[in-house]
């Protein structure tokens, strides 16, 4: 038989730590990157990477709490199994990185530092400067070489994943990929294959994601029968720096470390920001959530920016929106140790020195909580079972899925500094339960009928030959990208109407028609990047719909998916007792929603549409309860929805606990 | 793999740092001495003759101090270097910063001062001293130093064409910055200096060290150049025939000028 | 910073060829002005309207691009004569800095082409391999955290871990050259790598792998592979190469204090020579 392997698509964090961990089982691994592994999108992860530890352990910090926090931020549409098992490696997986050479910053006495987050009220995120992906990223690229050097990993730097080789029987037997320089397609025989291919942020045009990430994988994924849950949670991070090309990140570690949102309370203020005085500066999170502050979770964050722009005209600028992000309090060597990186990222592109003045910042499309739909096996003590070959397997067998571009962790918001841990924690959990997969085969991949791997080559030379021969046409890829970008940031980023989801779900029908027709400007063979644009665009489509339709259909508010229309209403009643009693109303309603709408949206492709279903989401840990930050009328929703809890506690030992940590709410 | 490499690209290493280290030790320093036993012309013919009497002492062993610390050293630093000069690529027109141009100035100082040492060798000491050669040299006016005719000869050589001097000043300066830089690269090279506040303050050593080196050479080119031969040679042919006598020095046709009386 | 009369037309120059051993020829374009562009944004437009400023319809101009915020490294190219992230290379800078107005473009001169401004970068990493950029860990099992680190040692390592292996280093020094290994007729994609590997192995390992072997040699783990670290660096192609011309650390993108490093590698293997002859 010949020697088992397995394909890893895309090199960032979560591929890397499952090429590692596979190295380290002995497995040989194919990794398969758009770019140079040490270029992947995961370096421009800024702010940190989450776990508890042992100084927040003893202000009441712990493992469950970092689940609590994490489902509580994302609304509950997290499965609870796996964010249980990743809270719980935390820890390990930071000593880890750290035993890797990460160059976390450190305290005086030699500990790593921690900083605070969006949504909690710990200092749970480790973070080497304002570049702890780069740095997470550098050290697992490092490992990774390593094993190249020791012959257990093949790297296939500079190709595109076209399509996995899906047998007769729907079982995954590897990846048909392309050589980007000489254009050429090879056939990976596999026993599993990885789709770890990040976010889809391209298809919103403009994003604060990296060139390469077009979705396409997961998209190739999608086309041939896996299912994608959620697609329609896009994070919309608060804080970016407009640009012509891209929306450049400013990392939530600003605030994290003292960083304050204001805005002029006179419109267009036009005096220099620093001689604005403190009483005519409107600092709305601190007013309007006084526990957490400039660290609410990211989607009410970013809803407030835009509220203050768009509803309140209080935007800085005229004729484009943003606020100010302050870090000017702070002293110049506190900024330069901890935030440097992302402030020369903002004096390089502004041109002004963010230690001096106010950034001008505004939201910007940032994370798919979504992603592949994936499976796990839950362990008896509400976590995964580690080892099981069900863990983060699509429902194509042998094809598995892990990092930004499975669908587990986030809900309907992901925390900031969570994605760094559920990447890097996917790849080490996962690599265990692929060694399971491949011992539990009989046979090779390669062993296979070459027939299998030559047809699926020569499907992909087809599709490309049709793409490249097709007749000039007035159709641009490159313009259709533009407007699609368009269609999409309007219709599906911060606010959410069904007429205008409708409408672009049309405008997208029409685009990808015009794509299928669209000419190239270059038609040879040679590092063609015209054709591997048009390929990515085109797999676009099924995304953007899957994204717009789970949008459409969910008339709710939930997380990052805020549809005003289905809003819950603020208590209004001029008295507590009044209150009281519309509190009952609002929770009764609450639960209605919930038991309608914590479920996850599973799209599936069916002949170039996309077809939604919705699953229940595991919420056996922590029950759902009211998101209340900032909310009118929280305090009485709290005092009837713990009510409400306490006696459903008495047969739930899950709930009980959670009764004893009650909603953490302001106002 | 390794088979194909050559015998430089073997051992590279060593090489590199032999190169360093030669340009210090004997190369460099040996500059210094001679430099400075030139210099002495300026307290008069006789202190240079006696400096010249004092490395004339080693006899017969002479030759072979030339030879095994100076030249061969020397001719390895030189052909080595210009194998180090044609292996990079100059690219001062698009990064014009400081060190890039002492970079480049390194090479060209280098080039310029084997050029100049391969000639002044030629022109004063003549490279072999064997008869036929000598005579041959003599006649294309090289080889004019007489070593129990210091002074005077030299002087000479020097005067005889006034592109000596200019050559002089042009090959001791380029000796000089090359001596002088090459001495702040090889405390990087070496580890010796580290960070670039380090290397700043090594700046300033190794140009006052340059500074020092260069005024040395300067006095001794303005020394033989204002020098009258004729007066130098009588002084010296008494000198002579005094060391002779007291048996300092022992006669040797070679060393002296011809004709070797006093007017 | 009130910038003169801004240009109705930004006059670019690439210098492209198609292929790798294929002659390199320029082309002009011209792209209407607007503010904040930089210089990814300016090849897009091309991407999507390739005519040159003579109407002619060409193929787009292939550029590699990643992060687009000069963390990635992937946009290095040569911009107006000098090497540079193209994503933080922005249109109105260039333009007080060129009176000429013409922005020129043209791929690093350094690294084998590929196309156009794209270059074959596979030596930058094959220097990684070469000095053992990497902490030898026993595995990946929960061992407890690492050892302790002072902030000091944190600070110090830090700006060096900041590398982003992007080439400027390489492309501005004198005594980098390029090595380009052409492709054999009929030779296998790893049999072509495999050779290309073992040619960069002998050529110039760089400042930037330099830094990287500092930067393990002085982890606390890392350490413990010092003496092969710091042999790697005295073979063909090592340490010995630099010429001190010092231009890597005035064209690092990310300040990254590179001639510190080498000097200190410089003592470091000058020790560890002595050591190793008198051992």
């Amino acid at each position: 038989m010949a020697k088992k392997r397995v394909v890893v698509i895309g090199g960032g964090l979560a591929g890397l730590s499952m090429t590692m961990k596979l190295s380290e089982l002995g497995i040989s691994v194919d990794l398969v990157s758009l770019v140079p592994v040490k270029r992947s999108h995961s370096v421009c992860a800024q702010g940190g990477i989450n776990s508890c530890n042992d100084a927040t352990r003893q202000l009441g910090d712990s493992e469950w709490k970092h689940l609590d926090d994490t489902v509580y931020g994302g609304d509950f549409l997290n499965h609870q199994p796996p964010v249980k098992e990743m809270c719980d490696w935390g820890p390990k997986v930071i000593d880890l990185m750290d035993r890797l050479g990460v160059t976390f910053n450190r305290t005086d006495e030699g500990f790593l530092d921690r900083r605070r987050f969006g949504g909690t009220l710990y200092k749970r995120t480790a973070f080497a400067g304002a570049t702890t992906g780069q740095q997470l990223l550098y050290a697992l690229d490092e490992q990774v070489r390593r094993w190249e050097c020791e012959g257990l990993v093949r790297k296939f730097e500079h190709f595109d994943f076209s399509a996995p080789i899906i047998d007769d029987q729907g079982v995954c037997r590897g990846a048909v990929i392309q050589n980007l320089h000489s254009m050429e397609f090879l056939a990976l025989p596999a026993d599993s294959v990885v789709i770890a291919s990040g976010g889809p942020g391209l298809i919103y045009g403009r994003s604060t994601m990296s060139v390469m990430c077009n979705g396409s994988a997961a998209s190739r994924c999608v086309q041939v029968g896996a299912k994608f849950g959620n697609a329609e949670f896009i994070q919309v991070h608060p804080t970016a720096i407009p640009g012509a090309d891209k929306l450049r990140l400013m990392s939530e570690s600003a605030r994290g470390e003292g960083g304050r949102v204001w805005v002029p309370r006179k419109p267009q203020d036009p005096r220099d920001p620093k001689t604005i005085p403190d009483a005519e500066r409107y600092y709305f999170l601190e007013e309007r959530y006084p526990k957490y502050k400039n660290l609410v979770p990211r989607d009410i964050a970013t809803r407030e920016i835009f509220d203050i722009c768009v509803n309140d005209g209080l935007s800085v600028d005229g004729d484009k929106m943003c606020v100010y992000l302050d870090l000017t309090h702070i002293p110049r060597a506190e900024l330069d140790r901890k935030l440097g990186g992302i402030l020369d990222i903002y004096q390089k592109f502004q041109g002004v020195d963010p230690r001096d003045v106010p950034m001008k910042i505004f939201p910007a499309v940032h994370y798919s909580m979504g992603g592949l739909w994936t499976d796990y096996e839950k362990s008896s003590s509400g976590g995964l079972v580690v080892g099981s070959s069900r863990n983060h397997e699509t429902n194509i067998p042998n094809l598995y899925a892990i990092g930004e571009c499975d669908y587990h962790y986030h809900g309907a918001n992901r925390l900031g500094a969570n994605s760094l841990l559920s990447c890097i924690f996917t790849g080490l959990v996962v690599g265990p339960g692929i060694e399971t997969k491949l011992s539990a085969s009989k046979t090779a991949a390669a062993d296979l009928p070459s027939a299998l791997f030559e047809n699926a080559v020569a499907a992909e030379k087809q599709r490309q030959k049709a793409i490249i021969d097709r007749p000039p046409s007035s159709q641009n890829p490159y313009q259709i990208h533009l407007e699609l970008g368009d269609v999409m940031t309007r219709a599906a980023t911060v606010v959410r109407r069904n007429d205008q989801l409708r409408s672009a779900l049309a405008t997208v029908a029409e685009l990808e028609q015009r794509a299928k027709v669209a000419s190239l400007a270059d038609t040879g063979n040679w590092t063609n990047q015209n054709v591997i644009f048009t390929k990515s665009l085109q797999d676009m489509f099924p995304l953007a719909k899957a994204i717009l339709q789970g949008a459409l259909q969910r008339d709710e508010c939930r997380g990052a998916h805020f549809k005003p229309d289905f809003a819950m209403p603020s208590l209004t009643a001029p008295t507590r007792d009044g209150r009281l009693l519309e509190a009952e109303q609002w929770c009764d309603r609450f639960e209605e929603n919930t038991a309608k709408w914590v479920k996850s949206t599973i799209a599936t492709y069916d002949k170039g549409d996309m077809k939604l279903s919705y699953e229940d989401v595991d919420t056996s840990l922590i029950p759902p309860r009211p998101r209340l930050y900032g909310l009118v009328g929280a305090e009485e929703i709290e005092i009837v929805w713990n009510r409400r809890a306490a006696a459903k506690a008495q047969g739930n030992p899950h709930a009980a606990k959670a009764a004893a940590s009650p909603a953490v709410a302001s106002t | 793999m390794a088979n194909e490499l050559t015998f430089v690209q073997k051992h590279e290493f060593l090489l590199r740092r032999l190169h360093s280290l030669t340009g210090l030790v004997p190369v460099g320093l040996y500059m210094c001495v001679h430099l400075a036993t030139n210099a002495s012309i300026l307290n008069g013919v006789e202190a240079f003759q006696n400096a010249v009497y004092m490395i004339h002492s080693l006899g017969n062993a002479l030759v072979f101090v030339e030879w095994g610390a100076i030249f061969l050293p020397l001719l390895f630093h030189a052909i080595f270097g210009v194998y180090i000069a044609y292996s990079g690529q100059f690219n001062t027109s698009r990064y014009s910063t400081g060190k890039n141009w002492r970079y480049v100035l390194q090479r060209i100082t280098g080039l310029i001062a084997f050029v100049f040492i391969f000639a002044h060798v030629a022109h004063m000491h003549g490279w072999f001293h064997v008869d036929f050669w000598l005579q041959l040299m003599e006649k294309m006016g090289l080889a004019q130093f007489k070593a129990y005719n210091a002074a005077s000869t030299a002087a000479a050589a020097m005067q005889a064409n006034l592109l000596w001097p200019i050559l002089y000043l042009v090959g001791i300066a380029a000796c000089v910055f090359h001596f002088a830089n090459g001495l702040w690269t090889m405390g990087i090279t070496w580890g010796l200096w580290i960070t670039p506040k380090a290397q700043k303050r090594a700046d300033y050593i190794v140009w006052g060290i340059g500074g020092l080196v260069m005024l040395l050479g300067l006095s001794a080119l303005g020394g033989f150049m204002t020098l009258d031969p004729a007066k130098a040679h009588d002084i010296e042919v008494r000198m002579y025939e005094e060391s002779v006598k007291s048996g300092r020095i022992v006669p040797n046709e070679h060393k002296l000028s011809h004709p070797h009386v006093s007017p | 910073m009130i910038a003169s009369a801004k240009p109705s037309m930004i006059k670019i120059r690439v210098k492209r060829q198609d292929g790798p051993g294929q002659s390199s020829y320029w082309q002009n374009f011209d792209i209407p002005y607007e503010d904040n562009l930089n210089i990814i944004s300016v090849l897009q437009k091309i991407a999507a309207n390739p005519k040159t400023r003579d109407g002619k319809t060409v193929a787009p101009v292939a550029w590699d691009c990643g992060c687009l915020e000069e963390v990635c490294g992937a946009c290095t190219m040569v911009i107006n004569g000098r090497v540079r992230q193209s994503c933080s290379a922005l249109i109105d800078r260039l333009l007080e800095d060129a009176p000429s107005g013409e922005i020129v473009l043209e791929p690093m001169s350094k690294f084998p082409v590929v196309r156009d401004l794209v270059v074959d970068r596979a030596r930058v990493f094959q220097s990684l391999k070469k000095v053992k950029a990497w902490v030898s860990v026993d595995g990946y099992y929960d061992m407890g955290p690492g050892p302790k680190q002072s902030r000091a040692q944190q600070e110090a390592a830090y700006p060096l871990s900041e590398c982003m292996s992007c080439g400027c280093c390489m492309e501005a020094c004198p005594q980098f050259t390029k090595v380009e290994v052409e492709r054999k007729a009929g030779e296998s994609e790893e049999e072509y790598q495999k050779r290309a590997a073992e040619a960069y192995n002998v050529a110039f390992v760089g400042p930037h792998a330099i830094n990287q072997a500092v930067l393990f040699n002085n982890n606390p783990t890392g350490q413990f592979a010092k003496a092969e670290r710091l042999d790697a660096l005295m073979e063909p192609g090592g340490i010995q190469v630099c010429g001190n011309a010092q231009n890597c650390v005035a064209v690092c993108p990310k300040h990254i204090p590179l001639t510190t490093s080498i000097a200190q590698a410089g003592r470091a293997v000058t020790v560890h020579a002595i050591k190793k002859f008198f051992e």
